[in-house]
């Protein structure tokens, strides 16, 4: 039997979603196991930090990283599992485009952080206590990792050979990569492993030729109908200008696509993208007519960016600002 | 003091790191759980859309 794969996964910035997504393969499992090895996954199993860093470069066949970059201690990882994988996969939106982690980059670090721990209702912390990088207890020393200034999709801290989208991954695609990894037929490097056309290409749900749209409003406002394009219901939706290959998941069970699969192929800056593809589907004569449609699209930053914004040229919030500004 | 680093928390979503104090006895003199991880959902949920929040909070934890 020739020797086996050995196969490592590493959470970052993430939810345990993209894992779940793993153990979701079902009894494929069985046939991976069959096929590899798994040397790290402190998710699932009992790894520590000394196994990983006990694996020699290169020792990794296939390296899944999952979550973004948020902290001084995952680009350890990410360059940690860079040089011992001889194939690194970028596993879920998080990995590859910031994800929902992402979101935060509307602010920066300390203002998240005088959220999270003197502002939150949830909070009591009348001495303005903060983690800090070092602290001496009267027993020794205690290290925090240092956040860095923003979340950071993977690639934009190591180089990345592929990338599995989504919010999770969907099976039928984690089990596409495993079999192309089996069989040896790795596609061109780059390559995100998941459909090549935007969700509407697969939404099953009837449109016009030409999308228009004359109101936005919200889900609770609209009686939806199954049958029907949700943009054209006026339920702003991502399917233009994402990734298919979820087969429009969301969508059929009755929710607006977000975006998790990132953008089409040869798209820069998702947000972007979907500005132009929602501006050019609003019917107005008027920029006052316009205006008026598109300001009940009430919060844009987070449908654009719902999923990428540490991949938007938009970059990352560094003015101060005071509490209650949006 | 010798220390004892459980360095991550395995079998869980999240992150976290426990380091053990022990006294010259081998007792445990103290025991520290440290979660190093960052985020920001107070406050990047703050200002969106009711109805988006089902569709961002899962992804506190997604286990």
């Amino acid at each position: 039997m020739p020797e086996k794969f050995k196969f490592a996964f590493m959470p970052s910035a993430s939810c345990g979603g993209c894992e779940i997504a793993v153990v979701d393969i079902d009894e494929v499992i069985l046939k991976v196991a069959e096929l590899a090895d798994i040397v790290y996954w402190p998710t699932a199993l009992d790894f520590k930090d000394k196994d990983l860093e006990a694996i020699p470069d290169g020792g990794i066949t296939v390296g899944f990283f999952n979550g973004a970059v948020r902290n001084d201690h995952d680009v350890h990882h990410a360059k940690q599992m860079r040089r011992k994988s001889q194939v690194l996969v970028s596993f879920g939106a998080c990995a590859q485009m910031g994800g929902i982690p992402s979101l935060g980059n509307f602010w920066t670090t300390e203002e998240l952080a005088h959220r999270m721990y003197d502002t939150v209702p949830s909070v009591v912390n009348p001495d303005g206590t903060r983690p800090q990088l070092k602290y001496d207890a009267p027993e020794g020393e205690l290290t925090l990792p240092r956040a860095m200034d923003r979340a950071y999709a993977l690639d934009q801290v190591v180089d990345v050979d592929y990338y599995l989208p989504g919010c999770p991954p969907q099976v039928k695609w984690i089990v596409a990569a495993v079999e192309a990894v089996a069989k040896g037929e790795l596609p061109p490097k780059g390559t995100v492993i998941a459909g090549t056309k935007a969700v509407c290409d697969e939404c099953p749900r009837e449109r016009s030729e030409e999308k228009q749209v004359t109101e936005f409003k919200r889900i609770h406002l609209v009686e939806n109908d199954p049958e029907k394009c949700l943009l054209e219901q006026g339920i702003m939706c991502c399917g233009p200008a994402t990734r298919d290959g979820c087969e429009a998941a969301c969508v059929v069970a009755g929710q607006a696509c977000r975006g998790c699969f990132g953008p089409t192929d040869n798209v820069n800056d998702m947000g972007a993208k979907l500005a132009s593809a929602i501006a050019s589907i609003v019917i107005a004569d008027t920029q006052a007519e316009a205006d008026k449609i598109l300001d009940k699209l009430d919060d844009p930053a987070g449908y654009f960016y719902r999923f990428g914004l540490a991949r938007s040229m938009l970059g990352v919030q560094r003015g101060e600002r005071k509490d209650g500004d949006e | 003091m010798k220390k004892i680093e459980i360095d991550p928390i395995s079998r869980l979503e999240g992150h976290g790191k426990i380091a053990i104090f022990l006294d010259d006895g081998g007792d445990v003199a103290e025991a520290y759980l440290q979660i190093p991880e960052l985020r920001g959902f107070e406050q990047f949920c703050v200002g969106r859309p009711v109805e988006e929040l089902p569709r961002i909070t899962p992804r506190i934890c997604g286990v």
